[in-house]
Protein backbone atom coordinates (compact mmCIF):
# COMPACT_ATOMS: atom_id res chain seq x y z
CA UNK A 1 0.00 0.00 0.00
CA UNK A 2 2.84 2.07 1.29
CA UNK A 3 4.66 1.29 -2.36
CA UNK A 4 1.40 2.59 -4.15
CA UNK A 5 1.14 5.61 -2.48
CA UNK A 6 5.20 6.40 -2.81
CA UNK A 7 4.57 5.73 -6.44
CA UNK A 8 1.98 8.59 -6.45
CA UNK A 9 4.25 10.74 -4.30
CA UNK A 10 1.21 11.24 -1.77
CA UNK A 11 3.27 10.47 1.12
CA UNK A 12 6.21 12.46 0.03
CA UNK A 13 3.95 15.59 -0.71
CA UNK A 14 2.47 14.78 3.10
CA UNK A 15 5.98 13.89 4.60
CA UNK A 16 8.75 16.40 2.81
CA UNK A 17 7.56 19.62 4.13
CA UNK A 18 6.87 18.83 7.40
CA UNK A 19 10.76 17.97 7.12
CA UNK A 20 11.48 21.20 7.25
CA UNK A 21 11.77 23.19 10.22
CA UNK A 22 9.41 26.21 9.82
CA UNK A 23 6.81 23.82 8.99
CA UNK A 24 7.47 21.54 11.62
CA UNK A 25 6.96 25.02 13.76
CA UNK A 26 3.89 26.01 11.94
CA UNK A 27 2.47 22.28 12.69
CA UNK A 28 3.09 22.87 16.17
CA UNK A 29 1.47 26.13 16.50
CA UNK A 30 -1.30 24.40 14.01
CA UNK A 31 -1.78 21.60 16.58
CA UNK A 32 -1.53 23.86 19.53
CA UNK A 33 -4.47 26.51 18.09
CA UNK A 34 -6.11 23.39 17.09
CA UNK A 35 -6.34 22.55 20.68
CA UNK A 36 -7.43 25.62 22.00
CA UNK A 37 -9.96 27.05 19.49
CA UNK A 38 -11.58 23.71 18.95
CA UNK A 39 -12.45 23.10 23.00
CA UNK A 40 -13.55 26.88 23.46
CA UNK A 41 -14.79 26.87 19.94
CA UNK A 42 -17.54 24.20 21.14
CA UNK A 43 -18.48 26.31 24.01
CA UNK A 44 -18.72 29.61 21.33
CA UNK A 45 -20.89 27.68 19.02
CA UNK A 46 -23.20 26.21 21.63
CA UNK A 47 -23.31 29.79 23.17
CA UNK A 48 -24.40 31.24 19.98
CA UNK A 49 -20.99 33.64 20.24
CA UNK A 50 -19.81 33.07 16.82
CA UNK A 51 -20.41 36.36 15.55
CA UNK A 52 -19.04 37.77 18.63
CA UNK A 53 -15.97 35.89 18.37
CA UNK A 54 -15.65 37.09 14.41
CA UNK A 55 -16.25 40.22 15.33
CA UNK A 56 -13.88 40.27 18.41
CA UNK A 57 -11.14 38.66 16.25
CA UNK A 58 -12.18 41.77 13.79
CA UNK A 59 -11.96 44.56 16.15
CA UNK A 60 -8.07 43.96 17.13
CA UNK A 61 -7.13 45.21 13.17
CA UNK A 62 -6.32 48.88 14.56
CA UNK A 63 -4.58 47.47 18.04
CA UNK A 64 -2.35 45.48 15.58
CA UNK A 65 -1.99 48.39 13.44
CA UNK A 66 -1.10 50.72 15.83
CA UNK A 67 1.25 48.04 17.85
CA UNK A 68 4.49 48.26 15.74
CA UNK A 69 4.40 52.65 15.95
CA UNK A 70 3.30 52.81 19.36
CA UNK A 71 5.91 50.27 20.38
CA UNK A 72 3.65 47.95 22.05
CA UNK A 73 3.61 44.19 21.70
CA UNK A 74 0.71 42.97 19.63
CA UNK A 75 -0.63 40.53 21.87
CA UNK A 76 -1.16 43.73 24.30
CA UNK A 77 -2.40 45.95 21.83
CA UNK A 78 -4.91 43.34 20.27
CA UNK A 79 -6.19 42.64 23.68
CA UNK A 80 -6.76 46.09 24.29
CA UNK A 81 -8.67 46.91 21.10
CA UNK A 82 -10.38 43.63 21.41
CA UNK A 83 -11.57 45.06 25.13
CA UNK A 84 -12.21 48.31 24.31
CA UNK A 85 -15.25 46.15 21.37
CA UNK A 86 -16.68 44.35 24.72
CA UNK A 87 -16.96 47.58 26.56
CA UNK A 88 -18.63 49.44 23.89
CA UNK A 89 -20.91 46.72 22.97
CA UNK A 90 -22.02 46.42 26.69
CA UNK A 91 -22.53 50.25 26.77
CA UNK A 92 -24.03 50.03 23.50
CA UNK A 93 -26.66 47.35 24.84
CA UNK A 94 -26.75 48.36 27.86
CA UNK A 95 -30.44 50.13 27.83
CA UNK A 96 -31.42 47.42 25.02
CA UNK A 97 -32.63 50.26 22.29
CA UNK A 98 -29.79 48.06 20.24
CA UNK A 99 -29.64 45.01 19.33
CA UNK A 100 -26.64 42.62 20.48
CA UNK A 101 -26.02 41.86 16.89
CA UNK A 102 -26.54 44.86 15.23
CA UNK A 103 -24.20 46.55 17.71
CA UNK A 104 -21.60 43.80 16.98
CA UNK A 105 -21.72 44.29 13.22
CA UNK A 106 -21.83 48.05 13.72
CA UNK A 107 -18.87 48.00 15.81
CA UNK A 108 -17.36 45.44 13.60
CA UNK A 109 -17.29 47.64 10.68
CA UNK A 110 -16.25 50.49 12.49
CA UNK A 111 -12.90 48.63 13.24
CA UNK A 112 -12.08 47.03 10.47
CA UNK A 113 -12.69 51.24 8.56
CA UNK A 114 -10.65 52.19 11.52
CA UNK A 115 -7.74 50.02 10.78
CA UNK A 116 -7.86 50.46 7.49
CA UNK A 117 -7.55 54.53 7.78
CA UNK A 118 -4.87 54.49 9.93
CA UNK A 119 -2.96 51.64 7.97
CA UNK A 120 -3.07 53.50 4.62
CA UNK A 121 -3.21 56.71 5.70
CA UNK A 122 -1.45 57.58 9.22
CA UNK A 123 0.88 54.57 9.80
CA UNK A 124 1.57 53.53 5.83
CA UNK A 125 1.92 50.53 6.79
CA UNK A 126 1.54 48.68 3.61
CA UNK A 127 2.25 44.88 2.81
CA UNK A 128 1.89 44.40 7.02
CA UNK A 129 -1.65 45.05 6.65
CA UNK A 130 -2.45 41.81 4.97
CA UNK A 131 0.16 39.88 7.59
CA UNK A 132 -2.48 41.87 9.79
CA UNK A 133 -5.69 40.59 8.59
CA UNK A 134 -5.13 36.87 6.94
CA UNK A 135 -1.99 35.79 9.55
CA UNK A 136 1.61 34.41 9.32
CA UNK A 137 1.60 31.13 9.75
CA UNK A 138 4.99 29.65 8.25
CA UNK A 139 6.75 32.70 10.05
CA UNK A 140 5.49 32.46 13.58
CA UNK A 141 8.16 33.61 16.54
CA UNK A 142 9.09 31.93 19.87
CA UNK A 143 6.21 34.49 21.64
CA UNK A 144 3.47 33.46 19.43
CA UNK A 145 4.14 29.52 20.04
CA UNK A 146 4.36 30.27 23.92
CA UNK A 147 1.30 31.95 23.23
CA UNK A 148 -0.64 29.03 21.64
CA UNK A 149 0.53 26.81 24.28
CA UNK A 150 -0.35 28.78 26.97
CA UNK A 151 -4.04 29.32 25.17
CA UNK A 152 -4.38 25.61 24.19
CA UNK A 153 -3.46 24.72 28.38
CA UNK A 154 -6.16 27.22 29.34
CA UNK A 155 -8.29 25.72 27.31
CA UNK A 156 -7.82 21.74 28.77
CA UNK A 157 -8.30 23.27 31.99
CA UNK A 158 -11.15 25.46 31.70
CA UNK A 159 -12.90 22.82 29.73
CA UNK A 160 -12.49 20.24 32.25
CA UNK A 161 -13.38 22.69 35.54
CA UNK A 162 -15.95 24.80 33.91
CA UNK A 163 -17.58 22.69 30.98
CA UNK A 164 -20.19 21.79 33.63
CA UNK A 165 -20.91 25.22 34.29
CA UNK A 166 -20.84 26.16 30.49
CA UNK A 167 -22.80 23.39 30.18
CA UNK A 168 -25.96 24.07 32.65
CA UNK A 169 -26.02 27.65 31.95
CA UNK A 170 -26.26 27.09 28.02
CA UNK A 171 -28.37 24.41 28.20
CA UNK A 172 -30.88 26.89 30.63
CA UNK A 173 -29.83 29.90 31.27
CA UNK A 174 -32.63 30.83 34.04
CA UNK A 175 -32.57 27.69 35.68
CA UNK A 176 -28.95 27.38 35.88
CA UNK A 177 -28.41 29.63 38.92
CA UNK A 178 -30.74 27.20 41.07
CA UNK A 179 -28.56 24.51 40.18
CA UNK A 180 -26.24 25.96 42.21
CA UNK A 181 -23.93 26.50 39.65
CA UNK A 182 -21.88 29.57 39.45
CA UNK A 183 -23.29 30.88 35.71
CA UNK A 184 -22.42 34.67 35.91
CA UNK A 185 -18.49 33.58 37.10
CA UNK A 186 -18.58 31.22 34.51
CA UNK A 187 -19.71 33.64 32.06
CA UNK A 188 -17.44 36.06 32.62
CA UNK A 189 -14.22 33.03 32.56
CA UNK A 190 -15.48 32.06 29.23
CA UNK A 191 -15.21 35.47 27.93
CA UNK A 192 -12.02 36.17 29.03
CA UNK A 193 -10.47 32.70 27.61
CA UNK A 194 -12.42 33.51 24.59
CA UNK A 195 -9.88 36.88 24.29
CA UNK A 196 -6.45 34.99 25.16
CA UNK A 197 -7.70 32.48 22.52
CA UNK A 198 -8.28 35.39 19.81
CA UNK A 199 -5.68 36.74 20.99
CA UNK A 200 -3.18 33.64 20.59
CA UNK A 201 -5.11 32.36 17.00
CA UNK A 202 -4.68 36.48 15.57
CA UNK A 203 -0.98 35.61 14.52
CA UNK A 204 -1.31 32.48 12.56
CA UNK A 205 -4.57 33.36 10.68
CA UNK A 206 -5.32 37.17 10.93
CA UNK A 207 -7.96 39.68 12.44
CA UNK A 208 -10.23 38.30 9.57
CA UNK A 209 -10.05 34.68 9.66
CA UNK A 210 -10.23 33.97 13.21
CA UNK A 211 -13.39 32.25 12.84
CA UNK A 212 -11.38 29.76 10.56
CA UNK A 213 -10.18 27.82 13.80
CA UNK A 214 -12.33 29.66 16.10
CA UNK A 215 -15.84 28.85 14.46
CA UNK A 216 -15.53 26.57 11.65
CA UNK A 217 -14.53 23.04 13.02
CA UNK A 218 -16.55 23.55 15.64
CA UNK A 219 -19.28 24.57 13.69
CA UNK A 220 -18.86 21.33 11.37
CA UNK A 221 -18.47 19.00 14.39
CA UNK A 222 -21.68 20.31 15.67
CA UNK A 223 -23.23 18.62 12.22
CA UNK A 224 -21.96 15.29 12.78
CA UNK A 225 -22.37 14.90 16.74
CA UNK A 226 -25.53 15.19 19.24
CA UNK A 227 -23.15 14.27 22.50
CA UNK A 228 -20.78 16.75 24.24
CA UNK A 229 -17.59 15.04 24.50
CA UNK A 230 -17.57 13.89 20.50
CA UNK A 231 -17.99 17.53 19.34
CA UNK A 232 -15.42 18.42 21.54
CA UNK A 233 -12.89 15.84 20.33
CA UNK A 234 -14.53 16.58 16.70
CA UNK A 235 -13.77 19.91 16.59
CA UNK A 236 -10.30 19.91 17.56
CA UNK A 237 -9.74 17.10 15.64
CA UNK A 238 -10.92 19.13 12.64
CA UNK A 239 -9.26 22.36 13.66
CA UNK A 240 -5.78 20.21 13.66
CA UNK A 241 -6.94 18.08 10.03
CA UNK A 242 -8.03 21.36 8.47
CA UNK A 243 -5.16 23.39 10.13
CA UNK A 244 -2.19 20.85 8.47
CA UNK A 245 -4.26 20.46 4.67
CA UNK A 246 -4.57 24.39 4.72
CA UNK A 247 -0.39 24.43 5.76
CA UNK A 248 0.35 21.73 3.06
CA UNK A 249 -2.08 23.68 0.33
CA UNK A 250 0.18 26.70 1.43
CA UNK A 251 3.62 25.22 0.56
CA UNK A 252 2.49 23.55 -2.46
CA UNK A 253 0.70 25.83 -3.71
CA UNK A 254 2.58 29.14 -2.64
CA UNK A 255 -0.69 29.59 -0.75
CA UNK A 256 -0.98 32.25 2.24
CA UNK A 257 -1.51 29.44 4.62
CA UNK A 258 -4.84 31.85 6.86
CA UNK A 259 -6.62 31.80 3.49
CA UNK A 260 -5.57 28.51 2.67
CA UNK A 261 -7.05 26.76 5.93
CA UNK A 262 -10.31 28.90 5.76
CA UNK A 263 -10.74 27.01 1.96
CA UNK A 264 -10.65 23.93 3.28
CA UNK A 265 -12.31 24.54 6.75
CA UNK A 266 -15.29 26.08 4.11
CA UNK A 267 -15.21 22.86 1.93
CA UNK A 268 -15.39 20.31 4.89
CA UNK A 269 -18.22 22.42 6.67
CA UNK A 270 -20.19 22.51 3.06
CA UNK A 271 -19.88 18.91 2.31
CA UNK A 272 -20.57 17.48 5.73
CA UNK A 273 -23.87 20.15 5.38
CA UNK A 274 -24.52 18.66 2.29
CA UNK A 275 -24.24 14.77 3.57
CA UNK A 276 -26.18 15.59 6.79
CA UNK A 277 -28.67 16.95 5.00
CA UNK A 278 -28.99 14.05 2.23
CA UNK A 279 -28.70 11.71 5.77
CA UNK A 280 -32.04 13.20 6.98
CA UNK A 281 -33.93 13.40 3.77
CA UNK A 282 -33.23 9.74 3.63
CA UNK A 283 -34.32 9.20 7.40
CA UNK B 1 -33.86 11.44 51.21
CA UNK B 2 -36.48 9.27 52.74
CA UNK B 3 -39.73 10.66 52.76
CA UNK B 4 -40.49 10.86 56.27
CA UNK B 5 -37.28 13.27 56.68
CA UNK B 6 -38.87 15.42 53.58
CA UNK B 7 -41.96 16.05 55.74
CA UNK B 8 -40.30 17.13 58.40
CA UNK B 9 -37.67 19.39 56.60
CA UNK B 10 -39.70 20.93 53.64
CA UNK B 11 -41.24 24.56 54.23
CA UNK B 12 -41.62 27.44 52.77
CA UNK B 13 -42.42 31.39 55.00
CA UNK B 14 -43.30 34.16 53.16
CA UNK B 15 -43.77 37.46 55.14
CA UNK B 16 -44.58 40.98 53.84
CA UNK B 17 -42.12 40.21 50.95
CA UNK B 18 -41.48 43.09 48.65
CA UNK B 19 -39.37 42.69 45.64
CA UNK B 20 -37.59 45.05 42.80
CA UNK B 21 -35.16 44.42 40.06
CA UNK B 22 -32.37 46.86 41.02
CA UNK B 23 -33.25 49.97 41.18
CA UNK B 24 -36.51 49.26 38.91
CA UNK B 25 -40.60 49.82 40.16
CA UNK B 26 -40.95 47.57 42.53
CA UNK B 27 -42.20 43.99 40.80
CA UNK B 28 -44.08 42.57 43.84
CA UNK B 29 -45.92 43.64 47.10
CA UNK B 30 -46.96 42.71 50.17
CA UNK B 31 -46.71 38.98 50.13
CA UNK B 32 -47.49 36.84 53.01
CA UNK B 33 -48.04 33.24 53.40
CA UNK B 34 -46.69 29.25 54.56
CA UNK B 35 -46.53 26.50 52.78
CA UNK B 36 -45.77 23.14 54.65
CA UNK B 37 -44.31 19.81 53.85
CA UNK B 38 -46.48 18.19 51.71
CA UNK B 39 -48.54 20.90 50.24
CA UNK B 40 -49.11 21.92 46.34
CA UNK B 41 -50.04 25.71 46.24
CA UNK B 42 -50.94 27.09 42.56
CA UNK B 43 -49.25 30.07 42.03
CA UNK B 44 -51.66 31.80 40.37
CA UNK B 45 -51.60 35.25 38.12
CA UNK B 46 -51.64 37.17 34.62
CA UNK B 47 -48.13 37.84 32.98
CA UNK B 48 -45.90 40.33 34.66
CA UNK B 49 -48.24 39.65 37.94
CA UNK B 50 -44.85 38.22 40.21
CA UNK B 51 -45.26 34.91 39.53
CA UNK B 52 -41.67 34.58 38.19
CA UNK B 53 -40.66 37.63 40.72
CA UNK B 54 -41.80 35.37 43.62
CA UNK B 55 -39.90 32.26 41.92
CA UNK B 56 -36.71 34.30 42.27
CA UNK B 57 -36.84 35.74 45.74
CA UNK B 58 -37.54 31.99 46.58
CA UNK B 59 -34.35 30.90 44.83
CA UNK B 60 -32.21 33.60 46.54
CA UNK B 61 -31.87 35.34 43.39
CA UNK B 62 -33.51 38.37 44.11
CA UNK B 63 -32.83 41.01 47.17
CA UNK B 64 -36.30 41.39 49.34
CA UNK B 65 -36.71 44.85 49.60
CA UNK B 66 -38.62 44.78 52.60
CA UNK B 67 -40.14 41.22 54.42
CA UNK B 68 -38.48 38.09 54.67
CA UNK B 69 -38.23 34.86 52.89
CA UNK B 70 -37.70 31.27 54.57
CA UNK B 71 -37.16 28.04 52.93
CA UNK B 72 -36.74 24.92 55.18
CA UNK B 73 -34.88 22.38 52.95
CA UNK B 74 -33.48 22.15 49.48
CA UNK B 75 -35.10 24.42 46.92
CA UNK B 76 -35.09 23.29 43.13
CA UNK B 77 -36.51 25.32 40.29
CA UNK B 78 -38.38 23.72 37.19
CA UNK B 79 -38.72 25.31 34.16
CA UNK B 80 -40.84 25.91 31.29
CA UNK B 81 -39.35 23.07 29.05
CA UNK B 82 -39.73 26.03 26.41
CA UNK B 83 -37.10 28.28 27.90
CA UNK B 84 -34.59 25.55 27.32
CA UNK B 85 -32.47 25.37 24.22
CA UNK B 86 -33.60 21.83 22.70
CA UNK B 87 -30.41 22.04 20.03
CA UNK B 88 -27.98 21.56 22.59
CA UNK B 89 -25.97 17.98 23.13
CA UNK B 90 -27.49 16.84 26.28
CA UNK B 91 -29.52 13.66 26.80
CA UNK B 92 -31.94 13.02 29.17
CA UNK B 93 -29.60 11.38 31.17
CA UNK B 94 -27.07 14.83 31.33
CA UNK B 95 -29.91 17.16 32.10
CA UNK B 96 -31.51 14.94 34.95
CA UNK B 97 -27.71 14.84 36.33
CA UNK B 98 -27.36 18.28 36.01
CA UNK B 99 -29.27 18.52 39.60
CA UNK B 100 -25.63 16.65 40.51
CA UNK B 101 -23.92 19.78 39.26
CA UNK B 102 -24.51 22.44 42.38
CA UNK B 103 -22.70 19.59 44.72
CA UNK B 104 -20.17 18.90 42.83
CA UNK B 105 -16.94 20.73 43.22
CA UNK B 106 -15.63 21.42 39.82
CA UNK B 107 -12.32 19.48 40.35
CA UNK B 108 -14.18 16.25 41.12
CA UNK B 109 -15.92 13.82 38.56
CA UNK B 110 -19.99 12.96 38.54
CA UNK B 111 -19.87 10.29 41.01
CA UNK B 112 -21.42 6.77 40.54
CA UNK B 113 -23.97 7.82 43.65
CA UNK B 114 -25.13 10.55 41.57
CA UNK B 115 -25.37 8.69 37.99
CA UNK B 116 -27.54 6.14 40.13
CA UNK B 117 -29.72 8.91 41.54
CA UNK B 118 -30.02 10.28 37.89
CA UNK B 119 -31.13 6.51 36.67
CA UNK B 120 -32.84 6.35 39.59
CA UNK B 121 -34.95 9.43 39.14
CA UNK B 122 -35.42 8.99 35.24
CA UNK B 123 -37.13 5.57 36.17
CA UNK B 124 -39.25 7.94 38.59
CA UNK B 125 -40.66 9.63 36.04
CA UNK B 126 -41.61 6.63 34.08
CA UNK B 127 -38.16 7.58 31.50
CA UNK B 128 -35.81 5.18 32.22
CA UNK B 129 -35.47 4.00 28.54
CA UNK B 130 -35.32 7.59 27.18
CA UNK B 131 -31.84 8.22 29.37
CA UNK B 132 -29.81 8.51 26.41
CA UNK B 133 -32.33 9.94 24.18
CA UNK B 134 -31.24 13.81 22.95
CA UNK B 135 -33.66 16.01 25.44
CA UNK B 136 -34.80 18.33 22.56
CA UNK B 137 -35.78 15.07 20.67
CA UNK B 138 -38.17 13.98 23.28
CA UNK B 139 -41.69 14.95 23.68
CA UNK B 140 -43.13 18.62 25.34
CA UNK B 141 -44.67 16.35 28.26
CA UNK B 142 -41.26 13.98 28.29
CA UNK B 143 -38.99 17.16 28.43
CA UNK B 144 -40.80 18.40 31.77
CA UNK B 145 -40.43 15.17 33.27
CA UNK B 146 -36.96 15.32 32.77
CA UNK B 147 -36.64 18.70 34.42
CA UNK B 148 -38.86 17.03 37.37
CA UNK B 149 -35.84 14.44 37.52
CA UNK B 150 -33.40 17.33 37.77
CA UNK B 151 -35.01 18.44 40.73
CA UNK B 152 -35.06 14.80 42.54
CA UNK B 153 -31.53 14.23 41.37
CA UNK B 154 -31.11 18.18 43.49
CA UNK B 155 -32.70 16.30 46.44
CA UNK B 156 -35.09 19.44 46.57
CA UNK B 157 -37.64 19.14 49.67
CA UNK B 158 -39.29 22.51 47.55
CA UNK B 159 -39.79 22.49 43.71
CA UNK B 160 -40.99 25.39 41.94
CA UNK B 161 -42.55 24.57 38.75
CA UNK B 162 -42.79 27.30 36.12
CA UNK B 163 -45.95 26.40 34.12
CA UNK B 164 -45.25 22.81 34.02
CA UNK B 165 -48.27 22.05 32.15
CA UNK B 166 -47.90 24.48 28.97
CA UNK B 167 -47.45 22.31 25.83
CA UNK B 168 -48.04 19.19 27.65
CA UNK B 169 -50.46 16.73 25.78
CA UNK B 170 -53.06 15.34 27.67
CA UNK B 171 -51.22 12.34 28.64
CA UNK B 172 -48.37 13.75 29.63
CA UNK B 173 -50.40 16.04 31.64
CA UNK B 174 -52.11 13.02 33.56
CA UNK B 175 -48.26 11.58 33.60
CA UNK B 176 -47.04 14.63 35.52
CA UNK B 177 -49.79 14.87 37.67
CA UNK B 178 -49.39 11.55 38.88
CA UNK B 179 -45.83 12.09 39.88
CA UNK B 180 -46.79 15.45 41.46
CA UNK B 181 -49.12 13.67 43.53
CA UNK B 182 -46.20 10.94 44.79
CA UNK B 183 -43.76 14.17 45.65
CA UNK B 184 -46.19 15.60 47.83
CA UNK B 185 -46.99 12.52 49.72
CA UNK B 186 -43.58 12.67 50.29
CA UNK B 187 -44.23 15.98 52.05
CA UNK B 188 -42.16 17.70 49.86
CA UNK B 189 -43.91 21.47 48.74
CA UNK B 190 -44.64 22.33 45.34
CA UNK B 191 -45.15 25.78 43.71
CA UNK B 192 -46.90 25.81 40.50
CA UNK B 193 -47.06 28.35 38.84
CA UNK B 194 -50.30 28.12 35.84
CA UNK B 195 -52.63 30.22 34.45
CA UNK B 196 -55.10 27.60 34.45
CA UNK B 197 -57.74 28.24 37.07
CA UNK B 198 -60.04 25.17 37.42
CA UNK B 199 -56.52 23.28 37.58
CA UNK B 200 -55.72 25.65 40.54
CA UNK B 201 -58.82 24.81 42.32
CA UNK B 202 -57.25 20.97 42.31
CA UNK B 203 -54.09 22.20 44.91
CA UNK B 204 -54.31 22.46 48.61
CA UNK B 205 -53.79 26.10 48.40
CA UNK B 206 -53.93 28.75 45.97
CA UNK B 207 -52.15 31.89 45.74
CA UNK B 208 -53.12 35.38 43.68
CA UNK B 209 -50.58 37.18 42.68
CA UNK B 210 -51.26 40.48 40.22
CA UNK B 211 -47.94 43.00 41.02
CA UNK B 212 -49.35 42.35 45.16
CA UNK B 213 -51.06 39.46 46.44
CA UNK B 214 -54.34 39.26 46.35
CA UNK B 215 -55.33 35.97 47.98
CA UNK B 216 -53.87 33.32 49.60
CA UNK B 217 -55.83 29.78 51.11
CA UNK B 218 -57.68 26.70 50.06
CA UNK B 219 -58.97 27.00 46.04
CA UNK B 220 -62.84 26.60 47.49
CA UNK B 221 -62.72 29.22 49.87
CA UNK B 222 -60.03 31.96 48.00
CA UNK B 223 -61.43 31.94 44.00
CA UNK B 224 -64.10 33.76 44.58
CA UNK B 225 -65.21 35.60 41.43
CA UNK B 226 -64.18 39.12 43.45
CA UNK B 227 -60.43 37.61 44.06
CA UNK B 228 -59.97 36.31 39.79
CA UNK B 229 -61.46 40.05 38.80
CA UNK B 230 -58.93 41.29 41.12
CA UNK B 231 -56.00 39.18 39.86
CA UNK B 232 -56.26 38.96 36.32
CA UNK B 233 -58.81 42.10 35.87
CA UNK B 234 -60.26 42.43 32.33
CA UNK B 235 -58.27 39.13 31.10
CA UNK B 236 -60.85 37.40 32.62
CA UNK B 237 -64.43 36.48 31.68
CA UNK B 238 -67.04 35.11 34.46
CA UNK B 239 -69.52 32.36 33.72
CA UNK B 240 -71.80 31.66 36.52
CA UNK B 241 -72.27 27.75 36.18
CA UNK B 242 -73.97 27.91 39.63
CA UNK B 243 -72.38 26.15 42.24
CA UNK B 244 -69.12 27.98 41.34
CA UNK B 245 -67.72 30.66 38.96
CA UNK B 246 -66.28 29.28 35.93
CA UNK B 247 -63.10 31.40 34.67
CA UNK B 248 -62.27 31.70 30.90
CA UNK B 249 -58.91 33.80 30.07
CA UNK B 250 -58.79 36.13 27.19
CA UNK B 251 -55.13 34.23 26.52
CA UNK B 252 -52.70 31.99 28.15
CA UNK B 253 -49.46 30.52 27.86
Amino acid sequence: MRTVFDKLGLVRWLTDPLAIPFMQRALLATLLLAVAAGLLGTWVVLRRLAFFAHAAGTATFPGLVVAGPWGLAAPIAALGAGLGFAGLLARMTRRGTTSADAATGLLLTAALALGTILASDVYESGTAVDRLLFGTLLGLGDGDIALAAAAALAAVIATAALGRTWLATGFDPAGAPALGVRAARGDRLLLALLALTVVAVLPAVGALLVSTLLVVPAATARLLTGALAPLLAGAVALAAAEGLGGLLLAYHLDLPPGPAIAVIGGGVFALVALASSKRQTVS
Amino acid sequence: MSAASAAAASGVQVQDLSASYGSAAIALREVTFTATGGQAVAVLGPNGGGKTTLFRALLGELEATTGSVTVHGTIAYVPQTERSRLDFPVSALDVALMGAYGRTPWFRRITAGDRAAARAALERVDLADRAGTRFGALSGGQRQRVLIARALVQDAHVLLLDEPFAGVDRTSEEAIMGILAGLRAEGRVLLIATHDVEQARGWDRVLCLAGAQIAYGPPAETLTNAVLEGTYGEEIVMLDCGHRAVAIQHHSH
